[in-house]
């Protein structure tokens, strides 16, 4: 078996615990399924006929994978991710969460303008005024798009309002 | 009148100015789907939907087609030049492409690829043009038992063909089932696997999954590889143009092996992946010297890009003529047909064969336009490329969570989005293929009225799907997919058994 670094993990692990996880949801669709009637009712098959046998399905298929990955040694020594991919991976993912954070508050245009400004700032190591500039840029360029173009609304938030903007 | 007629109004629908407009504007920003990481065919489509809502159907379906085709050609741009699959279909084209492109010859593999398919796709056009209306014709007579098994065998030849692992494939499609009974039941009205959440009443849109799988799950994997991307320059000379397409004739064996490889892997469900990669091993296998391949030889590079173009404007066929589409992106373009008013299907030929026929004439017009134009602005598009991903990444994030708003200007999308994306870059380092969870988000509310119908006609006995030859026929072939594999292994075992009985006699 190969060495591990500090802080990997094994594709193994991650099969099993994507399998499961792929399992919990099949059996939260036949849970839903049997609440919504999974027998025959006067207008045919019930609402939960079909879906209730989908959940079955996964959960079939879910244990196959599950079974696999637990005893055959195929992806034994595999890493599924080391440390140093890791972090660059949630260097990248924190930021949309605060993004989605950010936006929810104050709409999609600020929270790009922001978001941009951000990655660029930190991430890409630019001076401030290209920052900003660029942000600004994407965030006029989506509004010409959306709003003028397709005319299709984003979300807004305080800021549009207060400078009339609908 | 027949389908050459159909075809000329088509033309004549189709050759405007607005369109012809439309249709560049669609090829472009499908090549710069094709070659930014993260955004590929189907995910593409998706952003560009939600924005054809208002527009007529006609000018929304040349816009995402031509969107597609020139993603396709896209996706073969950067393989070549920064040896990156812009789409997985294109992964094959790396393998000889970018060796050729850097022992000096960038134009001369550009030029190979671009034309062998430009070529691949008119020759899936030609065989829509002869074969969809009678395909519908034939497809007039099914009811539901037989869409239910069309369904089935689509999805049986999903788990049979593919390259991942069965139970993989069969979990990824029944979630996708999963998503499409969520929210409000059309035949009882009752609220189905909501659990409590006003918010999944609508249900889970077919766009947000693709967005997120697809689109966020790929710039995740992108970010683990690091994000330099060292290409070759390339600057394409007119000369070099036309000597290549003077050498283009002595492929014409592996053009035409690859285009019936391509055109058969498009209809069925393989979809375009399977195809080039299928076509790169036969062009390896039939090829007398064997030396060059993996260096830069031509016919690895014409082979496995014209069975992906092929494969690609195939798979219309099937979504166009009988509902079920054959790659990702097709199901994508009908899911958007659906949203648009109309019903995929045999009845479309006969309810709207302007529409029909105005999307064939712009396919042969789209793959023109798109070889001229990619030819043209390859330099352009490398150089995008090379704008750093602290740039490139962030901008692509917002422009998919803007998409993802537009589709039904709800914040709970959003999150959906970014659920969908970690199980997207989960799935993806697993080995999980999406495309059929994708096919089945848009397949599912069909293909369970069609089973809840065939249910009814039948009182609950599921013999009906064995009542008469034809949706016997078809039930039989399905389980043969599914079966497809035991019985290959089966021949391989014979066939290797018994070419280690003749080395051993030599």
């Amino acid at each position: 078996m190969a060495e591990f670094d500090k802080g990997s993990v094994s594709r193994r692990t991650m099969e099993i615990v994507t399998a499961l996880l792929t399992s919990a949801a099949g059996l939260s669709v036949c849970y839903g399924s049997w609440r919504s009637g999974i027998g025959w009712s006067e207008m045919g098959p019930g609402a939960g006929y079909f879906p209730f046998y989908i959940g079955v399905l996964i959960i079939l298929g879910s244990l196959v994978t599950l079974l696999r990955s637990i005893f055959l040694s195929r992806f034994r020594g595999e890493i599924f991710i080391d440390g140093k991919r890791a972090r660059s991976v949630f260097g990248f993912f924190l930021p949309i969460v605060a993004f989605l954070i950010v936006s929810l508050f104050l709409g999609l245009y600020i929270g790009t303008a922001l978001y941009i400004f951000a990655s660029m700032k930190w991430q890409g190591g630019y001076r401030w005024w290209i920052c900003i500039l660029a942000a600004l840029a994407v965030s006029a360029l989506f509004y010409i798009v959306f709003e003028i173009g397709f005319q299709v609304p984003l979300l807004k938030g305080p800021v549009e309002n207060w400078l009339g903007i609908y | 009148m027949g389908n050459f007629g159909y075809l000329m109004d088509g033309f004549a629908t189709v050759i405007t100015m607005h369109h012809i407009v439309i249709m560049i504007a669609g090829v472009m920003l499908g090549i710069l789907v094709g070659v930014l990481p993260g955004l590929g065919a189907p995910n593409g489509v998706s952003l560009l939907l939600p924005l054809t809502f208002t527009m007529d159907p006609i000018s929304a379906i040349i816009l995402l087609s031509c969107m597609y085709w020139g993603a396709l050609f896209g996706g073969s741009t950067t393989s070549i030049l920064f040896n990156i699959p812009g789409e997985p279909s294109s992964v094959a084209t790396t393998f000889d492409g970018y060796p050729m492109a850097r022992s000096g010859q960038a134009t001369r593999a550009l030029t190979l690829a671009f034309m062998s398919a430009g070529i691949g796709a008119l020759a899936g056009v030609m065989m829509i043009t002869l074969l969809s209306s009678w395909v519908a014709r034939f497809a007039l007579q099914f009811s539901s038992p037989e869409f239910f098994a069309v369904y089935f065998l689509a999805f049986a030849s999903f788990i049979g063909m593919g390259s991942n692992s069965a139970a993989k494939t069969l979990v990824m499609m029944m979630l996708g089932f999963a998503f499409a009974t969520v929210g409000m039941d059309t035949i009882s009205g009752g609220l189905r696997l909501t659990f409590g959440l006003t918010d999944l009443i609508k249900g889970v849109s077919f766009l947000v999954a693709v967005m997120g799988l697809f689109g966020l799950g790929e710039l995740l994997l992108t970010t683990e590889e690091g994000l330099r991307f060292e290409g070759i320059k390339a600057r394409v000379r007119a000369i070099d143009v036309v000597r290549t397409l003077k050498e283009m004739p002595r492929y014409g064996w592996s053009i035409l092996r690859s285009t019936i490889i391509g055109i058969w892997m498009g209809i069925t469900p393989a979809g375009p992946t399977a195809a080039s990669f299928m076509s790169y091993g036969l062009a390896r296998r039939f090829a007398k010297d064997k030396s060059q391949f993996g260096k830069g030889d031509p016919r690895g590079i014409v082979s496995p890009e014209t069975a992906d173009h092929s494969a690609g404007t195939s798979a219309l066929l099937p979504m166009l003529a009988l509902g079920v589409p054959g790659s990702a992106t097709a199901a994508v373009m009908m899911g958007g047909l659906m949203i648009w008013g109309l019903t995929p299907g045999p009845m479309l030929f006969i309810d709207r064969p302007d529409f029909v026929w105005g999307l064939i004439a712009s396919m042969y017009i789209g793959n023109v336009v798109a070889v001229l134009l990619v030819l043209t602005t390859v330099p352009l598009y490398a150089s995008i490329l090379r704008v750093p991903f602290s740039i490139v990444g962030p901008v692509i994030v917002a422009i998919i969570f803007s998409g993802a708003y537009q589709i039904a200007n709800s914040t709970f999308d959003l999150w959906l989005v970014l659920g969908f994306g970690v199980f997207g870059y989960l799935f993806k380092k697993l080995d999980y293929p999406i495309a059929p969870l994708v096919l089945a988000m848009v397949l599912g509310d069909k293909a369970e009225d069609a089973f809840r119908q065939s249910m009814l006609m039948s009182n609950g006995s599921l013999t009906i799907f064995w009542s008469n030859p034809l949706v016997s026929a078809i039930m039989a072939l399905g389980l043969l997919m599914l079966v497809w594999p035991l019985i290959a292994t089966a021949i391989g075992l014979r066939g290797s058994r018994r070419r280690a009985g003749q080395s051993a006699k030599a």
